[in-house]
């Protein structure tokens, strides 16, 4: 650590411990120790990785500081970084954020900044781990009355696959300036937007109109269009045109809930990627669905989602779910899916949850992909449940058969102890030439009260691709010890 | 590596005072702005930051509804915080409604709200008291959790 980056880590936190008399001092803690393999190691190391936030709060405004290490045997990828800093100033019509900051305009077919909470990422090109979030370091300004809200903000994106020992400039090397306005009169919203984006010399603007409200109690509606019109009319939506179309319609009738929605990309990835226009592709929680997820091409998808929703008066849920998304690279690549759950409770106490999918994807040479689970939680007396996971998944890849199937049993104790061991077997022809793999991992939960958690992981975890909270990126094998304590104060 | 142990371990043993909700506006699922100032509890506000696609989410919500019903008379208000960010927000409004969750549900795309109260779980409760003090935080949902929030409400109550 240099000198100077801990005389400002001491200055910070004296400075901020002081303003405690006046304002309030509050924090968040993750420590997180591995001892173990990821892909290609050929010996077990240690690592540790710490994300310390700091926030202050006095009257209207406050400042937040996150201070970010990570320390290996590999001396390259080590660092020390105050990986965040910011100052906002809140009233009830305007909100200044100096710093970095998150922010996302419409349905971030412009823009969509993010954090995903408790995530950590780490790249094999690095061998670095880092908190995965996409903030923006700027300035942003927002006013915002009953009826009318407007944002101006300026600022560069965090390009998250590098690490934070890599040059700044690397990291962020998109910049943008974008208004962004909205106004709603008797439920109906009409919002607009232009950005001006920049990254190595080239520069683009963009215009985004959206329109958004509720047509009755029962339905309401959203539609976004976004478009680069510095090369292209601004009606201009052919094959060579750079556009973004998603439009959303909501129905409930009592019981029954419908989610309909449709997308047009076309040519719309911008900068780095600080776009991610909505994917309409259900976000599974189940490991092998979540894992077979289809990652939206903002360079070329078009395609709907349907959803609907129907609670039975005992208030089991059943949820279907149909996906279609169309890439014309080349040649016309179509992903279908058809999803369909019910959860349910047995004897008023065991809840159970059953599905079934079934899925193409062209993408991954997936055919006929057909995967079902069963998920159920035991109640065992006043405070204790047992859980018993299972989840299978066929389906044909280049003339061959291929299955995953997912087993994991676990104990809760209220939410004090939570225990389970997971056992996964694939003869995924991607990962194994012939055969079978099994992956077998424990973990173990106890917290010790509202501020402070522990978590041990112990064995081998299948990495892959992984979804959360709407982001979709790619987890790493790993086969070893994992200790993760997370406080707050 | 030395500077890293002592960080961590002086700020797992601190302990410093109880943080504040600011008076924060969010749109609603019928589009309507509200602010947290029209929506708390007399006494106190239970806010539940949940999403679309988490289950332990949904699953909390039927209990948290017959809670809110419960103590809605004894001035504790319950908010609801989606944090369904642009891929899965269209399924708040609908799957809300088929819940028939009794209580306001907040749109909050940027998970701006959470990410000021440093929370890091979904589901994550927190109840505020009438200074807009957070005084209880309870991350993840499991079967016998409604009784804690039970629990809590009434010993704050007191």
């Amino acid at each position: 650590m240099t000198k100077i980056v801990k005389n400002s880590i001491c200055l910070v936190v004296i400075v901020l411990a002081s303003f405690n008399v006046f304002g309030q001092f509050n924090g968040t803690n993750l420590v997180e120790y591995q001892f173990g393999e990821a892909p290609n190691d050929v010996n077990a190391i240690s690592s540790i990785y710490d994300r310390f936030v700091a926030n202050f709060n006095y009257k209207s405004f406050r400042s937040d500081v996150t201070l970010e290490q990570f320390y290996s045997e590999y001396d390259g990828s080590n660092y020390t970084n105050i990986s965040q800093f910011s100052v906002q100033y809140n009233s009830d019509k305007i909100q200044v954020k100096l710093g970095n900051f998150y922010e996302t305009i419409g349905r971030g077919t412009l823009l969509h900044s993010f954090q995903i909470p408790g995530a950590i990422l780490e790249d094999l090109s690095y061998r670095s781990r880092h908190y995965f979030n996409r903030d923006i370091l700027g300035a942003s300004v927002k006013f915002q009355s009953n009826n009318f809200m407007t944002k101006v903000l300026y600022g560069s994106p965090l390009n998250y696959v590098f690490p934070p020992n890599q040059n700044s400039n690397l990291r962020r090397s998109d910049t943008i300036a974008a208004l962004y306005s909205e106004y709603t009169y008797k439920n109906q919203t009409l919002g607009a937007a232009i950005m001006h984006h920049s990254n190595s010399g080239n520069e683009k603007l963009f215009s985004m109109i959206t329109l958004s409200g509720s047509i009755s109690p029962k339905i309401s509606y959203y539609t976004e269009v976004s478009k680069n019109i510095k090369n292209n009319s601004i009606n201009d939506f052919s094959d060579a045109a750079s556009y973004a179309i998603y439009s959303g319609v909501n129905i409930s009738l009592n019981n029954i809930g419908i989610s309909a929605e449709y997308k047009n990309y076309n040519n719309f990835l911008i900068g780095s990627g600080i776009n991610e226009p909505p994917a309409l592709v259900k976000e599974h929680t189940y490991r092998l669905l979540n894992r077979s997820t289809h990652v939206p091409q903002p360079l070329n998808e078009s395609g709907y989602q349907l959803e609907a929703f129907y609670t039975m008066p005992n208030l089991s849920v059943l949820t279907l779910n149909h996906t279609k998304a169309i890439n014309k690279f080349g040649q016309k690549f179509t992903f279908n899916e058809y999803f369909l759950e019910y959860d349910f409770m047995l004897k008023d106490k065991h809840d159970i949850k059953l599905f079934i999918d079934y899925a193409e994807d062209p993408f991954k040479l997936e055919e006929n992909r057909i995967s079902t689970g069963l998920y159920s939680e035991w109640k065992a007396g006043k405070n204790s449940t047992i859980r018993t996971d299972y989840e299978f998944q066929h389906f044909d890849r280049l003339n061959e058969g291929n299955v995953n199937q997912v087993l994991s049993v676990g104990y809760a104790y209220k939410s004090k102890i939570i225990g389970s061991i997971v056992a996964e077997h694939s003869t995924d022809n991607y990962l194994v030439n012939s055969g079978s793999k099994y992956w077998l991992g424990a973990n173990l939960k106890y917290k010790l009260n509202n501020k402070h958690s522990f978590q041990l992981f112990a064995g081998e975890r299948r990495g892959g691709p992984a979804c959360n909270a709407g982001v979709c990126y790619e987890v790493l094998d790993f086969k070893g010890v994992e200790l993760r304590v997370t406080s707050r104060f | 590596m030395r500077a890293l142990i002592i960080v961590v371990m002086l700020f797992s043993i601190l302990n410093v005072s109880a943080q504040q909700v600011r008076n924060f506006k969010l749109k609603d699922i019928e589009n309507n702005t509200q602010s947290f100032t029209q929506l708390k509890g007399s006494k106190l506000t239970v806010i539940d930051f949940w999403a679309t696609w988490c289950k332990p989410c949904v699953k909390a919500i039927p209990e948290l509804n017959k809670i809110y019903e419960a103590y809605k008379i004894k001035g504790v208000e319950f908010i609801g915080v989606s944090c369904d960010g642009p891929r899965s927000v269209s399924k708040v409004a609908p799957l809300s409604k088929t819940l028939q969750i009794k209580y306001p549900i907040l749109l909050d795309i940027n998970s701006e709200i959470k990410s000021e109260l440093n929370l890091n779980a979904f589901p994550t409760l927190v109840i505020v008291n009438s200074n807009n003090k957070i005084v209880w935080v309870h991350e993840g949902f499991v079967s016998g959790d409604q009784k804690l929030v039970i629990e809590e409400i009434e010993k704050l109550l007191k």
